[in-house]
């Protein structure tokens, strides 16, 4: 009896740490969300009103008419699927190729691309700059795009480790039945590949909207091409004036789409965690 | 077999060979590698020891770059300064708080999936994002914390203006998104087999004793891992100083990969900038070795 009541006190002082913590986490979020709803006046009542009195909801199409939204959203979209795509495949092609195929150099290549991940991206940045220069993409999105074709080192990492399981079995079967290595890959390899695809899809689209630096290096001198993050990033120090609520309702928009694609993903998210340590979440 | 397999081999066009097809598969890494990669890696370590522009050709200069960087560049070390405190103070805060968090929701306990997501929200929200809306919760005048500072009494605090307490206000940001980590954590300590928890119980050991004798030890990859990664994160803290303090106040935040972005794209001295993103790459390294070095004295591989 009284082991039971020593672990009813530990599981309500589990559950009163656990909401204690849920404040610092969710309370910026409110507090975004509730300033986006305010008027300008409100935004600038000492003491901060928690919960607004009125509800201006129109100050998300403010927001959106005042930033060039529309634009900036489209081009972050376009930019982030395409790279998307082009990281999975890339990614699943080398992956296949490093974890089923045979060839000369495949240990070499393979630790490459491990090292390649410890390198500081600042290290490369100057030069790699300087190349897309000197071949005229400064002032484009192509340096975003392209590398997504070029397969990332982590996801290619990952790849290989997932299929490395897959049984070799599958690969001979398809071969006597007269399919060749391409068909092999997207016809029997990549169908039993979706988990790993989705974590690739998500984290590569994941990274080229949160990606702030490569347009700031690219495009910064033509608004025109600015991307959701450069806008969103740059909005605070431009000309808008200090319209927080405005800003804060274009910065819920901006991050809408991620948060979209978590509620519907959540589990590859966790998986993508995961496989840093070979085991998700349960 | 052998035979067979060798007269196969001999029979096939070049293109039908596995050895070739494989390198069909591998092109993307083939282009992507050397021109992402190497080339930029030796052209980089090549203009740190040039007089650079960035319009004409780079002209050698020897070690003038290092030796401007290490004793008269009064940014620089100042800059290295500021990196290292800021990793000094957020990878331990964050390894601890992380971990203690994953231990705190690693039960099973009705609703406990609610609330792995709160806590993994903030990492879900975009770098950019993040760093707009605690600009906006920093504000003195309007913003939130000083806000309830003042309800509380207390006079507010120049989150963002104050050269003592920017580093602080910018961890904050990186404490709040500590939920990646947390989940990292949890899936570790969920990998430790139950039956050693048991054995732990037979022995007699408790809450404490059963964490710092069987879940440490079993998560220590996790740990040496989060250890490096979040490192080397914080060794190249960027957005936070370009968006919201221009190294600011008094250089307070002036850390190092925003002085290589400044040195570079600002004032056009590639060179000296690549001179101190080679600087940045061998500290890196080195305190990854050291980690690496002395971590087998306590990381636990099961199969070893």
């Amino acid at each position: 009896m009284g082991k039971k009541k020593k672990q009813t006190i530990s599981t309500t002082l589990r559950y009163i740490l656990i909401l204690l913590f849920c404040i610092p986490m969710i309370f910026p979020l409110l507090w975004m969300f509730t300033t986006a709803l305010k008027d300008n006046a409100a935004v600038f009542k000492v003491p901060p009103q928690i919960i607004p009195k009125e509800f201006h909801w129109e100050n998300f199409t403010k927001g959106v008419a005042k930033l060039n939204f529309g634009r900036q959203f489209m081009i972050s979209m376009g930019v982030s699927v395409i790279s998307c795509i082009g990281q999975v495949c890339s990614c699943m092609s080398v992956g296949y190729a490093l974890a089923r195929l045979k060839f000369k150099g495949k240990k070499l290549w393979f630790y490459l691309i491990i090292g390649s991940m410890m390198i500081p991206g600042m290290v490369t940045v100057i030069p790699v700059f300087r190349f897309w220069t000197k071949i005229g993409a400064y002032g484009t999105l192509w340096p975003m795009i392209i590398p997504a074709f070029l397969g990332a080192p982590f996801q290619t990492f990952l790849a290989r480790q997932f299929m490395t399981t897959i049984p070799k079995a599958y690969d001979d079967a398809a071969r006597i039945d007269g399919a060749n290595r391409l068909q092999i890959l997207t016809r029997i390899i990549a169908p039993m590949s979706k988990p790993l695809m989705t974590v690739i899809a998500i984290q590569s689209f994941q990274g080229a909207w949160n990606n702030y630096m490569t347009p700031l290096l690219y495009v910064i001198s033509k608004p025109e091409k600015w991307p959701l993050s450069l806008g969103i990033g740059r909005m605070t120090s431009s000309t808008y004036g200090t319209q927080w609520n405005l800003f804060m309702a274009a910065d819920i928009l901006y991050l809408l789409p991620v948060l979209i694609i978590f509620f519907f993903c959540q589990d590859y998210f966790m998986e993508g965690l995961g496989s840093m340590n070979n085991t998700g979440v349960k | 077999m052998a035979v067979q397999k060798s007269i196969e081999r001999a029979g096939k066009p070049f293109w039908q060979k596995e050895g070739f097809q494989a390198y069909l598969f591998m092109i993307p890494t083939l282009i992507g590698f050397p021109l992402l990669c190497a080339y930029p890696m030796i052209y980089s370590l090549y203009c740190a020891f040039c007089d650079w522009d960035g319009v004409n050709s780079p002209v050698w200069a020897g070690l003038k770059n290092f030796k401007y960087l290490f004793t008269v560049d009064p940014i620089f070390l100042k800059s290295l300064k500021v990196t290292f405190l800021y990793a000094l103070i957020n990878v331990p805060v964050t390894l601890i708080l992380g971990l203690a968090l994953a231990v705190l929701l690693n039960k099973k306990l009705s609703g406990i999936k609610i609330f792995r997501v709160i806590y993994y929200l903030p990492t879900i929200v975009p770098g950019v994002a993040a760093i707009v809306l605690w600009q906006f919760i920093f504000k003195s005048d309007i913003g939130l914390l000083n806000g309830l500072l003042r309800q509380l009494g207390f006079s507010g605090v120049g989150w963002l203006t104050d050269e003592r307490v920017v580093l602080l206000s910018l961890s904050i940001i990186k404490w709040w998104s500590v939920g990646g980590m947390m989940m990292v954590f949890l899936s570790g300590l969920q990998s430790v087999p139950a039956e050693l928890y048991e054995a732990a119980a037979l022995d007699g050991a408790n809450g404490w004793k059963q964490f710092r004798y069987v879940s440490m030890p079993m998560i220590t990859p996790v740990l040496f891992l989060q250890l490096i990664t979040g490192l080397i994160g914080c060794m190249q803290a960027f957005e936070e100083a370009q968006i919201m303090t221009l190294g600011g106040p008094n250089y307070a935040s002036h850390f190092i990969n925003y002085d290589i972005y400044t040195t570079a794209f600002t004032n056009q001295k590639y060179g000296r900038a690549c001179a101190e993103s080679w600087v940045l790459f061998l500290i890196i390294m080195v305190l990854t070795m050291i980690i690496f070095r002395k971590s087998e004295s306590y990381v636990y591989y099961e199969n070893d």
